[in-house]
């Protein structure tokens, strides 16, 4: 038997108007340019790729937070749009990127992680406070921060604070926008852990936004890359991690920094420039900075070359 | 020898609460000369951006500080003006922020906030505040810089945010530059590009850094030296192969553990973590911070003497009462 995948894309674009100057041209910005991806149930997706390649852009979509220009996008095999709003707050949460902006400053800690009890009315006040308690403890936060505000707290703390909310109310999905970037690895450890255990006891489904190869490494199921605004490839994390196809993937894969002192800065082999969002290049996107372009890959945009599990936009893709 | 451009001594902050006082940096010493990079690592919450914050006499109102010692390039900032501070500020010392809304004013643009470091130091031109800034844009990657300049912090991924800070920073060309945790947002191959960028900095104009981060691989590939906190105290300092290869700080070692890396068991199974949490801050403490949740904690972890740095070899101290015992 198939069922709907929890999530699912196809040929999702967002394009931004940016212009120069007050006066200046308004030019389209493709943030996120046609992406089809699916998330089964109980899986983790990881999502990696370079910054600003489109990654919190299609979280925020996906999370029905911004509109697709273009594509369609479904959870639980119901369109996005037509699914309420309410159902949608108790079933997605969002870990975001910023843990600084997403917390009202003026709310104290307590109340920013039982707010997500209080909108959909579950427990009494007593009850709210208790799961609070838990919350705070099992995302490693003293109990002394409680009444504390966001600004009173550590950078990681508050990172803290917001994966406690997103918990909260037992979501079905958990889409994570870099939810350990701020913390050092003792407690991104313990976190991890928690994710991984709430995964295995209630089938909990991630998206995880991560530039820690390790993290995703340790996490994911799938994991996709992104690199201007395009997945270049996706597949089982096992292959994508220890046999990439796509030369960027590569790149990444090289640039890692693994704790060895007698090692120095890697040089991933990549040429020329940083890509300009606003002026992709013709054909392959990546060909600019790519060590293996050829002709071809300057003039024609590759097609997407499935193989079993994976699939990678590569003219090489083996 | 040449005087360190940044020298910190018995530093101490402490922060009234509802509770109590909170000891958040208590006793932090370190140094960080011309051309050098000292990494500050240690545990979410241990004091490094309140150390970072006091170094750059920017710390939050509520915090009271002291220090034995706090001195950039001889200078004393203990008791340098606001006006002398100001004038050192984003010019011969500059520091990338954590948190980047902090750095980052909500409604001006990436091109006015960075010709305003240009302009409050009077460094030259509006025109040439713009070139540099559009240099700089360019040099961290934040691409077309043109249309950046013209954007608002929101307009911005998080990773461009980050850059853009980084530029902000290094407009004023300075001479020690304090990093918190500048490269968080970034993919690999920018941050790799980044850490090469401060690295020819470095080089050209013996810029020394203070470089606060988690990721033990930045950590590994750039520091010249290392200096471990735990609960506002430095636990363990020495060079990158010595706390790595060879910690001697049982809380060093558990960091260590927790790190998620191939090889070390199947995907998904559990990571190593350090047991229980930090003790409270807040009223006195003695002893050995660490002991409540170290597997090598004795009754003498308990007394004054546990804590005391111990010297192993010249830069290599570490705050344990095992300190000489190899694990
Ligand atoms: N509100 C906006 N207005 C204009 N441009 C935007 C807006 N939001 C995002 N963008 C642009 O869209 C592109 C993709 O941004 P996004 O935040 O999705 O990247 P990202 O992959 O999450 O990057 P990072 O890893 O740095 O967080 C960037 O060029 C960004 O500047
Ligand atoms: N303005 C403030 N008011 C009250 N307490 C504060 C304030 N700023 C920081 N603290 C507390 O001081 C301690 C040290 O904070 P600091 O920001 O220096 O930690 P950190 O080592 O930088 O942690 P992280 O790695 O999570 O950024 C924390 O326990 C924090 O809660
Ligand atoms: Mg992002
Ligand atoms: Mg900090």
């Amino acid at each position: 038997m198939t069922k709907a995948p929890l999530l699912a894309c196809r040929d999702v674009v967002r394009t931004f108007a940016v212009r120069r100057g007050l006066f200046g041209r308004k030019r389209s910005l493709l943030a996120v340019d046609g992406v089809t991806l699916s998330v089964e149930r109980g899986q983790v997706l990881a999502l990696v790729g370079e910054s600003g390649s489109g990654k919190t852009t299609l979280a925020r979509m996906l999370l029905g937070l911004v509109p697709p220009s273009a594509g369609t996008i479904l959870f639980d095999g119901e369109p996005l749009d037509a699914v309420d709003r309410r159902v949608l707050t108790r079933r997605v949460q969002p870990v975001f990127q910023d843990p600084y902006s997403s917390l009202n400053p003026r709310r104290t800690v307590a109340r920013i992680v039982a707010f997500p009890l209080e909108i959909h009315g579950i427990g009494t006040a007593d009850e709210r406070r208790r799961r609070v308690a838990d919350l705070l403890d099992m995302v490693g936060l003293p109990a002394r921060v409680t009444h504390s505000h966001p600004h009173q707290l550590s950078g990681g703390q508050r990172q803290r604070v917001a994966i406690a909310r997103a918990l909260a109310i037992n979501p079905d999905l958990l889409i994570c926008d870099e939810p350990t970037s701020a913390l050092d690895i003792s407690v991104q450890a313990q976190i991890l852990n928690l994710l991984q255990s709430l995964r295995a006891d209630l089938g909990l489904t991630y998206v995880l936004i991560s530039h820690d190869l390790a993290v995703v490494d340790h996490m994911a199921d799938r994991v996709a890359v992104m690199y201007l605004g395009r997945i270049v490839e996706e597949g089982p994390a096992e292959r994508v991690l220890r046999a990439p196809r796509h030369p960027y993937t590569r790149a990444l894969l090289a640039s890692e920094l693994t704790p060895d002192p007698t090692l120095g800065l890697p040089d991933p082999g990549l040429s020329g420039e940083f890509p300009d969002p606003l002026d992709p290049p013709a054909g392959c996107r990546f060909h600019p900075r790519c060590p293996m372009a050829s002709d071809v890959c300057r003039r024609e945009p590759p097609a997407v070359r499935t193989d079993g599990d994976g699939r990678a936009e590569c003219h090489f893709a083996a | 020898m040449t005087m360190p451009l940044l020298e910190v001594e018995g530093l101490r902050v402490t922060i009234d609460g509802p509770a109590g006082t909170l000891r958040a940096v208590d006793g932090v010493g370190f140094s960080v000369g011309r051309g050098e990079t000292l990494c500050l690592v240690g545990e979410s919450g241990c004091g490094k951006s309140l150390t970072a914050l006091a170094a750059m006499r920017l710390l939050p109102r509520a915090a009271r500080m002291t220090a034995d010692r706090l001195a950039f390039d001889g200078l004393d900032l203990t008791s340098l003006p606001e006006r002398a501070l100001a004038d050192l500020r984003g010019r011969r010392m500059a520091m990338i922020f954590q948190d980047p809304m902090t750095a980052l004013n909500p409604v001006h643009t990436v091109g006015d906030q960075l010709v305003e470091v240009f302009d409050r130091h009077r460094l030259g031109s509006r025109a040439e505040g713009r070139d540099r800034a559009v240099r700089l844009l360019e040099r961290t990657g934040v691409r077309p810089a043109a249309e950046r300049m013209g954007q608002y912090p929101h307009q911005l991924s998080g990773g461009l945010r980050q850059r853009v800070m980084i530029a902000m920073a290094l407009m004023g060309d300075p001479e020690l530059l304090i990093a918190d945790e500048p490269t968080t947002a970034l993919d690999v191959t920018i941050q790799a590009q980044i850490l090469r960028l401060l690295r020819e900095l470095q080089r050209e104009f013996a810029l020394g850094l203070l470089l606060i981060t988690h990721n033990l691989g930045i950590v590994a590939r750039v520091a010249d030296r290392v200096a471990v906190m735990y609960a506002g105290r430095v636990v363990e300092t020495g060079t990158p192969s010595e706390v790595l290869g060879d910690p001697r700080h049982p809380y060093t070692r558990g960091l260590l553990s927790c790190l998620p890396g191939a090889g070390r068991g199947p995907r998904g199974s559990r990571l190593g973590a350090i047991p229980g949490v930090v003790p409270s801050l807040v009223g006195p403490v003695d002893g050995c911070l660490f002991r409540n949740r170290c597997g090598e904690a004795e009754a003498d972890c308990a007394t004054t003497a546990a804590e005391a740095p111990r010297t192993l070899a010249p830069g290599r101290i570490v705050r344990c009462l095992k300190a000489g015992v190899t694990a």
